[in-house]
């Protein structure tokens, strides 16, 4: 077995590498960079457009998406390696959280045709309406109901968190659609326009917001939201799969989207950094790589970097021949978050008091990028399927433990 | 005007639902200071905040059993 990259895949990474270095210049990172500012929709600038375009041109956009749906008909390593130089660089080429990976397993000719060709070329985002007041980490109880009208559904209830909501031009909806069945049935998934009448968003500013995280802050969004759906009308063509089997949809969505390098390369975007610092810099004549502490710590944070590296690997070779791909996604999800938040403990612990410090104390380190991402690493265990819900389902899925889950109605909206 | 369950606030339902904005998507934004809402057993209620919103997610019967006349 050859264990390393082949010479096409490392002059694919070079060639990647010169793109960056030509046209990620400062000022498109900047206004690429997630939390640039709440307002303003991620990657959605003049800027950012002119910079995808020239990423599509070089067909580095849905690279393992069919040509026919206007992807590349590539392979995941050739894939994992693009988006593993742009993350590095804080632009995001890949579709994880898009909607697109559940669009191709369980859309239709017609969906798959309109969506997936628009999503490649970012003229439409989603964003993802599953969490509710009622329904966080236990999202099938969700009540949020979509009610049956001829042609029509009727959907009334509410979203939390809805990241993005405020940028997204369509919504990826988890909506109750049998109020009579167990709960983890009768739901359905629904793909609708932001305009349509009926919808709200109301914002909720994180911690992240107050001051504004500084470029090339791992984690945390300044802003996400609360979305209203007050008799919001939808044509049934807007249903994903079938109807009351969106928790199997939602489900496999979910795991599909966790397969890729962002998840784990945001976390090794901060080994990178912080090994950078060590390297390059001392403090009050002290040289931090000179520090058997430090040293032994940096050693061990690279080894869990590895381990992330090749979970990740794992996930795409499974999927790329077509295995059954169950809970090694949510075992990713458990280690890239759970690794980042040992990170940020461990350059605290490195850095001191200054690691501490925002970007707007005179005293702040790296435009106080480390506090930054000490305040919002936690967010990164939570949203998309919290680490508690993601070994609930290692055990289930991958150790066949038996399930803990209470299977009763949902009894009010 | 409505009254916040948990704090007995008043809360002006037509505010916290005005439109104060739209997203580049097209949906409707409304100003998170004037309150928020909650769908529950077929009632919206109303909050002055989202620390009221959550209080009563946690506990709403204790909270509408309170609010009772």
């Amino acid at each position: 077995m050859e264990f390393a990259y082949t010479l096409q895949q490392e002059a694919l990474r070079r060639e990647v590498r010169q793109f960056i270095k030509e046209n990620v210049t400062p000022e498109v990172a900047e206004e690429m960079d997630m939390h640039a500012g709440a307002e303003r929709p991620r990657g959605q600038g003049p800027k950012a457009a002119a910079l995808y375009k020239k990423i599509h041109e070089r067909g580095w956009l849905g690279i393992t998406y069919p040509k026919a749906y206007g992807g590349q008909g590539g392979d995941r390593i050739t894939q994992y390696i693009v988006e593993e130089e742009f993350t590095r660089v804080g632009v995001n080429i890949s579709l994880g959280g898009s909607g697109a990976p559940a669009i191709m397993a369980a859309g239709t000719e017609e969906q798959k045709q309109y969506y997936i060709p628009r999503l490649i070329k970012r003229e439409i985002s989603f964003c993802l309406g599953f969490t509710e007041p009622h329904a966080g980490a236990d999202l099938a109880n969700l009540r949020c109901s979509a009610v049956r009208d001829g042609d029509h559904y009727m959907i009334n209830g509410q979203k939390m968190y809805t990241t993005a909501a405020h940028a997204s031009t369509h919504i990826y909806l988890m909506a109750r659609t049998n109020r009579d069945a167990p709960k983890h049935e009768g739901i359905s998934i629904f793909l609708i326009p932001m305009d349509t009448p009926g919808i709200t968003v109301r914002p909720l500013w994180t911690i992240q917001n107050n001051p504004t995280a500084p470029v090339s802050t791992t984690y945390g969004a300044a802003r996400t939201n609360e979305t209203f759906f007050d008799d919001v009308r939808v044509h049934k063509s807007c249903l994903l799969g079938e109807e009351n089997k969106g928790w199997r949809v939602g489900s496999m969505g979910l795991n599909l989207d966790r397969v890729g390098a962002s998840r784990y390369l945001i976390s090794v975007r901060r080994d990178e950094d912080i090994v950078n610092w060590v390297k390059n810099n001392a403090m009050d004549g002290f040289t931090p790589g000179k520090d058997p502490a430090i040293r032994d710590k940096i050693a061990e944070l690279w080894i869990e970097a590895q381990v992330c590296r090749l979970m990740t690997m794992r996930s795409m070779s499974i999927v790329e021949r077509g295995g059954k791909f169950t809970y090694e996604g949510s075992a990713e999800k458990v280690w890239a978050p759970e690794h980042g938040v040992r990170i940020t403990e461990a350059i605290t612990q490195m850095l001191g008091p200054y690691a501490s410090l925002l970007r707007t104390s005179p005293h702040a380190i790296e435009d106080g990028v480390f506090g930054h991402n000490v305040m919002g690493s936690f967010q990164s265990g939570i949203n998309h399927g919290s680490v508690q819900v993601m070994r609930d389902q290692v055990a289930r899925r991958g150790l066949g433990l038996p399930s803990s889950r209470k299977s009763g109605k949902v009894e009010a909206r | 005007m409505a009254k916040c369950p948990v704090c007995q606030q008043p809360v002006d339902e037509a505010a916290a639902k005005a439109q104060t904005g739209m997203t580049p998507g097209g949906a409707k934004e409304v100003d998170p200071k004037a309150g928020t809402r909650q769908f529950h057993d077929g009632t919206w209620y109303y909050f002055d905040s989202l620390d009221c919103r959550n209080r009563f997610t946690r506990n709403p019967e204790g909270y509408l059993k309170q609010a009772a006349p």
